[in-house]
């Protein structure tokens, strides 16, 4: 007590702004949904393949590219021939279901002729399958930033309509991300922990050929984790461009940020994925608004290095332990 | 024995690795001075990002100079290729391709580079090899002129076709200072040499005024600007954004708006594009909107022949007129050369230029102290509320 009371006689708490200070906590739980979201990606893929996935932002970016397509087929921002509610949905489900696709054809042409090859060999696959998305993107779509201009959807109200939670004041745009979020990761995590296919993952996470040996179908397996990774991925890209622009090497700096948080969690962990994503999404915004703007990236990968010196495999991670 | 025969490969391999490079050295040199007959195809450069998050930039200036190669081309009696160079949006990868550009003997100059950084990394290549380069877009001042004691950051054989960062972060700020009577600002730079010359005469202008003014610093790379935002103040009246991707200046506008914020966005040349479409917002930029200009129709037209449902941003046109001083002056050259020119022929040409009909409205002609035009200008433009930009002044 007597330290907190110094601490705070030290604090000028008078100085601070309460209102930034809750922004800041809104910012770093937006944030940090979205990092989560691709974050479970990266991890459930390294969980059972031990493979990288480099190209898992790009299917983020074209989970991105279907919503918008969905929002033109329905009209637009501003004059949307249904609910702008029902679009939003369709906008999540189209993404999900046609990143799922996405991932499916990644892991069968890219990753499983490669699956016995050296583990570099895969991961080139995945930074050549990144590049071969952007390039191809570039090409069909053109280079110019888009938007999905949620700033005109239902009159401005998503951006305007604010709701008060507790102390702190949420758009309902931001509550969209972070419920919508938190619902994907519960749906996640409902699957891995209480579906069959859900224990099979776990068990060829642990030990593919002891899986295969117990009569788990591990291709089955690997294809349905594609399947939950990139269709999360294309909910996490709908959801970010929300709030952000669409430009075909979108996926690489989030895609980056998403990896970054799946190592801090401890990469092959799913609840460290997520806490990693929240973890990285409140360093960067406080960071940003209290450290610096200026050297913001610096701060953040200085955090991590020395993160890692000290916990090298992760929140959540276990070590690596080594069979002789 | 065997430390012998180390020793001798170790010394082969430097040998061959010193020839490697004097080959290189020995083929840009022949480049530069090796005679293109005219009636060859004559190649024009155009260094610009191509690919990566400025990729509008290269698809802009890319198509408006090849549509230049044509009209001017053909109307000069020139056989012209534009060739593609990709500079992204970094200084070192525009600088591997500038040597690419300079290993190529047809051609005879280069229109950009499109960004300062790149400008100033890549002109003592360019002079070097005696290549005019012609940019359409670097602004920053130094690149032409000294400024505060500070040496100029590109050398003799770079030339721009439009007024520099110095003319337009004053007439902003006038415009800020007079028209919109602001007392708070928060400007923001890209880290980059472009955003942060701009945002430093904007900066020191205003406060000299005593206006109270925020700076912050960001990357092109930012992704969401919620956490900049939130530092910005509640009665801050205008966000300057000199950024180079239009996008970054739309996020800023919308942050603003979801944190209830009043300050206006005033972005700059590289945040005039589609995706900027905040109702409110101004953007100044260094051409006028050529599809108001009714002497300009034919040429717009034309290039929407040639680029079927796309749009152009500012930064089109003026690869165009960037491309035309090359030709004219690569024609000087064939006429004086007597049917055969050099690229010393052209760089030496280019400021003798002149040309009546400009892409730009008015007349080009250049100024006699530096490599500038003689008359600059920029054009304030306030985004409407069906997003579209309407040109609403001309700063000079």
């Amino acid at each position: 007590m007597t330290g907190l009371a110094t601490l705070l006689d030290v604090l000028p708490l008078a100085a601070v702004d309460l209102d930034r200070l809750f922004q800041t906590i809104v910012n770093s739980a937006t944030l940090g949904s979205i990092y989560a979201l691709i974050a479970l990606g990266y991890t459930m893929v390294y969980g059972i393949l031990k493979l990288l996935n480099f190209a898992h932002g790009d299917v983020f970016m074209i989970g991105a590219y279907i919503g918008l397509g969905v929002l033109h087929v329905f009209g637009g921002a501003t004059t949307p021939i249904i609910s702008i509610w029902l679009v939003i949905l369709l906008m999540v489900l189209a993404a999900m279901v046609g990143c799922a696709v996405v991932g499916v054809t990644i892991e069968r042409f890219a990753y499983r002729p490669l699956r016995t090859a050296p583990r570099i060999a895969p991961l080139i696959s995945a930074l050549g399958v990144s590049f071969f998305l952007q390039y191809s993107m570039q090409l069909l779509f053109g280079a110019q930033h888009r938007t999905y201009d949620t700033f005109l959807m239902d009159g401005g109200r998503l951006f305007e309509s604010v709701i008060a939670w507790g102390p702190l004041d949420v758009s309902l745009l931001r509550l969209i991300v972070i419920v919508g979020t938190a619902v994907l990761m519960v749906g996640l995590w409902m699957v891995v922990s209480r579906t069959r296919m859900g224990k099979a993952m776990r068990a060829t996470a642990v030990d593919r050929d002891a899986a295969a040996m117990m009569g788990i179908d591990v291709d089955r397996v690997i294809v349905f984790t594609f399947i939950l990774g990139s269709a999360l991925a294309g909910a996490g890209g709908v959801l970010f461009a929300m709030r952000s622009d669409i430009y075909p090497q979108m996926g690489f700096i989030v895609g980056l940020a998403g990896f970054i948080a799946a190592v801090i969690g401890g990469i092959g962990s799913i609840p460290g994925a997520m806490l990693g994503g929240y973890l990285l999404g409140l360093v960067e915004s406080v960071t940003q608004t209290y450290i610096t703007t200026q050297w913001s990236n610096l701060v953040i990968f200085a955090v991590l290095i020395i993160f890692m010196l000290v916990r090298p495999q992760g929140l959540l991670g276990r070590p690596e332990i080594k069979k002789v | 024995m065997r430390r012998r025969g180390g020793i001798a490969i170790a010394f082969v391999a430097i040998v061959a690795a010193a020839l490697a490079s004097t080959a290189g050295a020995g083929s840009s040199a022949a480049a530069q001075i090796q005679a293109i007959k005219c009636d060859s195809t004559l190649k024009i450069a155009v260094l610009t990002p191509y690919t990566g998050p400025a990729a509008f930039l290269g698809q802009d200036q890319g198509s408006w100079a090849n549509l230049a190669a044509k009209n001017v081309g053909k109307a000069l009696g020139l056989k012209v290729q534009i060739v593609a160079a990709d500079s992204t949006l970094d200084p070192a990868v525009a600088a591997t391709a500038a040597q690419k550009v300079i290993a190529d003997s047809q051609v005879i100059g280069v229109v950009g580079p499109a960004t300062s950084g790149a400008a100033a990394g890549v002109s003592p290549a360019f002079f070097a090899a005696k290549l005019a380069a012609v940019t359409g877009s670097a602004s920053n001042t130094r690149l032409t002129k000294i400024v505060g004691g500070k040496p100029k950051t590109a050398t003799a054989a770079f030339f721009r076709v439009i007024a520099d960062d110095s003319l337009q972060g004053s007439v902003d700020a006038k415009y800020m200072l007079n028209t919109l009577k602001v007392k708070k600002v928060a400007v923001l730079d890209a880290q980059e040499p472009y955003s942060e010359g701009l945002a430093d005469i904007v900066e020191g202008f205003l406060k000299a005024k005593g206006v109270a003014v925020q700076r912050f610093s960001v990357t092109n790379s930012t992704t969401d600007y919620s956490a900049i935002v939130n530092k910005i103040d509640k009665d801050t009246d205008v966000a300057f954004t000199p950024f180079q991707i239009a996008a970054n200046a739309q996020a800023v506008a919308v942050a603003l708006r979801e944190q209830g914020k009043k300050a206006v966005v005033f972005g700059t040349d590289g945040t005039i594009a589609p995706e900027f479409k905040f109702p409110g917002s101004y953007a100044s930029v260094f051409a006028p909107d050529l599809t108001l200009d009714p002497s300009k129709k034919a040429l717009v037209d034309q290039w929407k022949k040639d680029n079927p449902g796309r749009t152009f941003s500012a930064f089109g046109p003026t690869s165009y007129g960037a491309t035309e001083v090359i030709l004219r002056a690569a024609k000087k050259a064939c006429i004086d050369g007597k049917g055969t020119i050099t690229r010393q022929d052209v760089l030496r040409r280019i400021k003798s230029v002149k040309i009546k009909d400009w892409i730009l409205c008015g007349s080009f002609a250049w100024s006699t102290k530096t490599n500038d035009p003689l008359y600059g200008a920029y054009w304030l433009f306030k985004i409407q509320p069906d997003g579209q930009n309407k040109q609403i002044a001309k700063l000079s």
